[in-house]
């Protein structure tokens, strides 16, 4: 009974790191570039969620989509602002753009923290429930009705992203830019848009992450570097670019998570997935799922 | 299938670099199909082939950065297939690459002092050598300037110098003219025509057919990964095989 | 000598008068605060040269070098603290740790750039973090260590981190002259091309990482023994963060970017404490926009404004 129980709780952590890793996934691939920033739009979630409903008086159903839109925009101005150069050529980081972009969200990530901390003040808030049911039995295991509603939006959010991605002309775009960003824009593809459609996507997405889970952990200005580490292991794992496979990697790092944390170690339990990350970078540039090596 | 009365070693005196039967596929496609021939010292030998006929994976292969599958590749009497591009360099092998490979925030200097020092020589030996290169390939002016600053013409002759800082066994070129101003070419090819006479090996690829022509007195074509003739230039260009690989079918087979 | 070769004996004989302005400093100012203050800036002034070593004329972008800097703190903090073993014996004895495991972490990150290189630098950090912060019977974890001073005055303190900055920047003088000056920018600017020309890269990346993670764990050992506290706070990711504001601020890929913009960035982030606590808000502000617009730096910002001047 409790092997089941780590195991459904683990794919419950997993969906939540999913939220996190899809938009990274997405990102990089169609920048090629790592947003070390992106635990920051968990935490401008989790905040506007949370601040919303308690000092603005906003219904929790209402404080969400709210701290969605705002995260949809904390991608979008960071994408405008700060990634044109990547593509648009006219950064004096030149030929260093990887280097660029570490260096560039590393400082807004910095940024935004202390920005926060100033402003709202270092405390954690905790914020409120989207649903009051306690506990229900789902099946074999019990659940809390927040997790149940949290991992009901997240499997939403998730299958919404896919189709979108699949079938709408937009997302059939994106994928096309994810290839082969020249021969898009050849054909016609506003490059441009589809970089700042996927910053926002991902934007949102991380912000629904940390407004869901804002009952559960609550929002202080660094809330955000545990997840955001979560979703770089997991989009290496998953083969950097590969939405599938960062999903799948999502799902067994909350499993291997929660049973390593029984069986192996608590207090490491952390660093499972940093050890991961470093051994497969090491053995296997290219992740679990990828197809393309990192060799120069 | 067509003309493979090579020059040999018979006729240019020590091989300088001998290949054999080197293959590489990538997936089901050979892009590398039992390529042998051999280039004696002095030569200077073009390379020529459509698209895709793995002329540059072929380059690859000899100067490291890809690994053969079969074959063995000998320059002199060594063997080097396998050995990493630093140690094939340190040998004597140097390569040129079709996109212009040059250290963009380093000077033009630097770049050429970067060459000389990594095959050895000592610093004033290094800058006495660096001078002569400049002024022979008509960048002293701009020897202070970061490599990045320069003309693309300007850094594929930085690149160029870059492989003669100690002079070579045998150059590889992998299409020195392409989308390069008429001066400049001339430039490169007065360099090559000089340095040919005093005895430099050129192995040399390039789809610009009257340079070819004029530069190159024995040619190798590749088609579909395959070597398809090898021989005295003007000879193998009038070869069905070679002007149907052009034309036709090419890189189909 | 050429141009580049000028502006780096340029780039020396700047630092060298800033670290002379450095060593004068105590004669005005006697408050002890804000000598430590100063040894501070110090310690990070020796990360961010070994960090602009790897990374701005490498171009390895790691993001260990609180790590290392922890390593080097705990190597000479537990010999003292077990082992009773006196500082002259431990800083050395870090100094060695650090570099060997930075050559290994080196040798084992090869062949990864840019983000990749990141994220697992980054990975190796956290775990090592983590790893000293729950072995709470050895390390005792995050109540830090006592460790001995080096010296019974902060003056002598003081002296001694102007001696350990000027050796080493001397050191990267010589370095950066030297034939493994132009091998590793090249490597910095392309890699294959580097190999190509007969560049050992496998070679010296290593020497890269080596230098820069001793060069880590000696300014953290010394600082050990400064405070006379070792905690795992030493290799906060934040930490690394602001090693890397100090040298984008000051200019990456210069000799005196480092120096100046460690020194810089934590005299006036003490001196913004006072006003409100806002100066991690403005430096991150700052480096935002010099990466966005000048990646040169403040020191590429002077020299604009000299060549303009002179021209």
């Amino acid at each position: 009974m409790l092997n089941v129980d780590l195991f459904i709780n683990g794919l419950i952590i997993g969906l939540f790191y999913a939220l996190m890793a899809v938009g990274l996934t997405l990102i990089f691939g169609i920048l090629k570039v790592v947003n070390f920033a992106h635990g920051e739009f968990y935490m401008v979630g989790a905040y506007t969620y949370t601040l919303a409903a308690f000092k603005l008086g906003f219904d929790p159903w209402l404080a969400l989509p709210l701290a969605l839109a705002a995260g949809a925009f904390a991608g979008w101005l960071t994408e405008r602002t700060l990634m044109r150069p990547l593509y648009a050529g006219y950064s004096s980081w030149g030929l260093m753009r990887d280097e660029y972009a570490v260096v560039v969200t590393f400082a807004l990530s910095l940024l935004l923290i202390n920005l926060v901390d100033k402003v709202v003040g270092p405390y954690p808030q905790r914020g409120p429930g989207l649903v009051d049911i306690p506990r229900m039995a789902l099946g074999p295991i019990m659940l809390s009705g927040q997790k149940l509603a949290a991992t009901g939006m997240s499997i939403a959010m998730i299958a919404g992203l896919a189709l979108f991605l699949r079938y709408s002309l937009w997302g059939r775009q994106i994928q096309a830019v994810a290839q082969n960003r020249l021969g898009a824009s050849l054909a016609g593809i506003d490059t441009a848009r589809a970089s700042s459609l996927v910053f926002a996507l991902s934007g949102a997405l991380a912000a629904l992450a940390g407004a869901l889970l804002a009952p559960i952990i609550n929002a202080s200005p660094d809330v955000g570097a545990f997840p955001a580490i979560k979703s770089y292991v997991i989009v290496v794992l998953g083969g950097m670019g590969s939405m599938p496979g960062s999903i799948a990697a999502s799902l067994a790092l909350g499993v291997l998570e929660s049973f390593g944390a029984v069986y192996i170690s608590y207090d490491y339990r952390d660093t499972f997935g940093l050890a991961i990350l470093m051994l497969v970078l090491i053995f296997r540039p290219q992740g679990l799922f990828g197809e393309r090596g990192r060799e120069v | 299938m067509g003309t493979r009365a090579a020059f040999t070693q018979k006729d240019h005196g020590v091989s300088c670099l001998a290949v054999s039967n080197v293959s590489r596929a990538f997936g089901g496609l050979r892009a590398v199909d039992r390529v042998s021939f051999d280039i004696g010292r002095g030569e200077l030998v073009g390379l020529i082939g459509p698209n895709g006929s793995g002329k540059t994976t072929l380059l690859n292969i000899l100067s490291g950065h890809q690994p053969a599958e079969a074959g063995e590749v000998r320059l002199g009497d060594e063997a080097i297939q396998g050995l990493r591009p630093e140690r094939i360099a340190a040998r004597g092998l140097q390569r040129m690459f079709q996109l212009t490979r040059v250290f963009r925030r380093m000077s033009a200097l630097d770049n050429l002092m970067t060459a000389g020092r990594a095959l050895g020589l000592a610093h004033p030996g290094a800058l006495a050598r660096a001078g002569i290169l400049l002024e022979e390939l008509a960048l002293s002016r701009v020897s202070d300037l970061d490599a990045g600053q320069l003309s693309g013409g300007q850094q594929k002759l930085l690149e160029f110098g870059c492989c003669f800082m100690s002079p070579p066994r045998i150059a590889l070129l992998d299409e020195p003219f392409a989308a390069v101003h008429p001066a400049m070419k001339e430039t490169m090819a007065r360099f090559i025509r000089a340095h040919h006479a005093d005895g430099q090996t050129f192995l040399v690829v390039s789809h610009d057919m009257p340079v070819i022509v004029e530069l190159c007195p024995r040619t190798i074509c590749m088609n579909a990964g395959a070597v398809i003739a090898d021989g005295p230039t003007r000879t193998v260009l009038n070869e069905r095989s070679v002007i149907e690989a052009y034309l036709g079918g090419a890189g189909a087979a | 000598m050429d141009s580049s070769a000028r502006r780096m004996a340029l780039e020396f004989r700047l630092s060298l008068g800033l670290l002379a302005l450095v060593a004068i400093a105590p004669l005005a100012i006697d408050n002890p605060y804000w000598l430590g203050v100063l040894i501070v800036s110090m310690y990070f002034a020796l990360l961010a040269a070994g960090w602009n070593l790897l990374a701005g004329y490498t171009g390895q972008f790691s993001m260990a070098p609180a790590c290392f800097a922890m390593i080097g703190a705990y190597t000479t903090g537990l010999l003292a603290y077990h082992w009773k073993i006196a500082p002259s014996l431990g800083i050395p004895a870090s100094i060695l740790a650090a570099g060997a495991i930075g050559a290994i972490l080196g040798l084992i990150v090869l062949r990864l750039r840019g983000p990749y290189l990141a994220l697992t630098t980054l990975s190796f950090a956290e775990i090592m973090r983590l790893a000293i912060g729950n072995s709470y019977d050895f390390t005792r974890g995050d109540l830090g260590l006592n460790v001995p001073g080096l010296f019974e005055s902060r003056l002598a303190c003081y002296y001694a981190f102007v001696a350990v900055l000027l050796a080493a920047q001397g050191g990267l003088y010589l370095l950066l002259r030297s034939r493994a000056g132009l091998f590793l920018q090249a490597i910095r600017d392309d890699e294959v091309a580097a190999a190509s020309r007969g560049v050992d890269v496998v070679l010296w990346k290593t020497v890269a990482f080596t230098l820069s993670t001793a060069a880590s764990g000696l300014a953290g050992a010394m600082y050990a023994h400064f405070s006379q506290l070792v905690s795992p706070e030493l290799g906060l990711l934040s930490q690394t963060g602001l090693v890397i504001c100090m040298v984008v601020i000051g200019g990456i890929g210069s000799l005196i970017g480092p120096l100046a913009g460690a020194l810089l960035v934590y005299v006036s982030s003490e001196m913004l404490r006072e006003a409100g606590g806002v100066q991690l808000i403005v430096f991150a502000l700052l480096v935002i926009l010099i990466a966005r617009f000048f990646r040169e730096g403040l020191w590429g910002l002077a020299r604009r404004s000299l060549r303009k001047t002179t021209a």
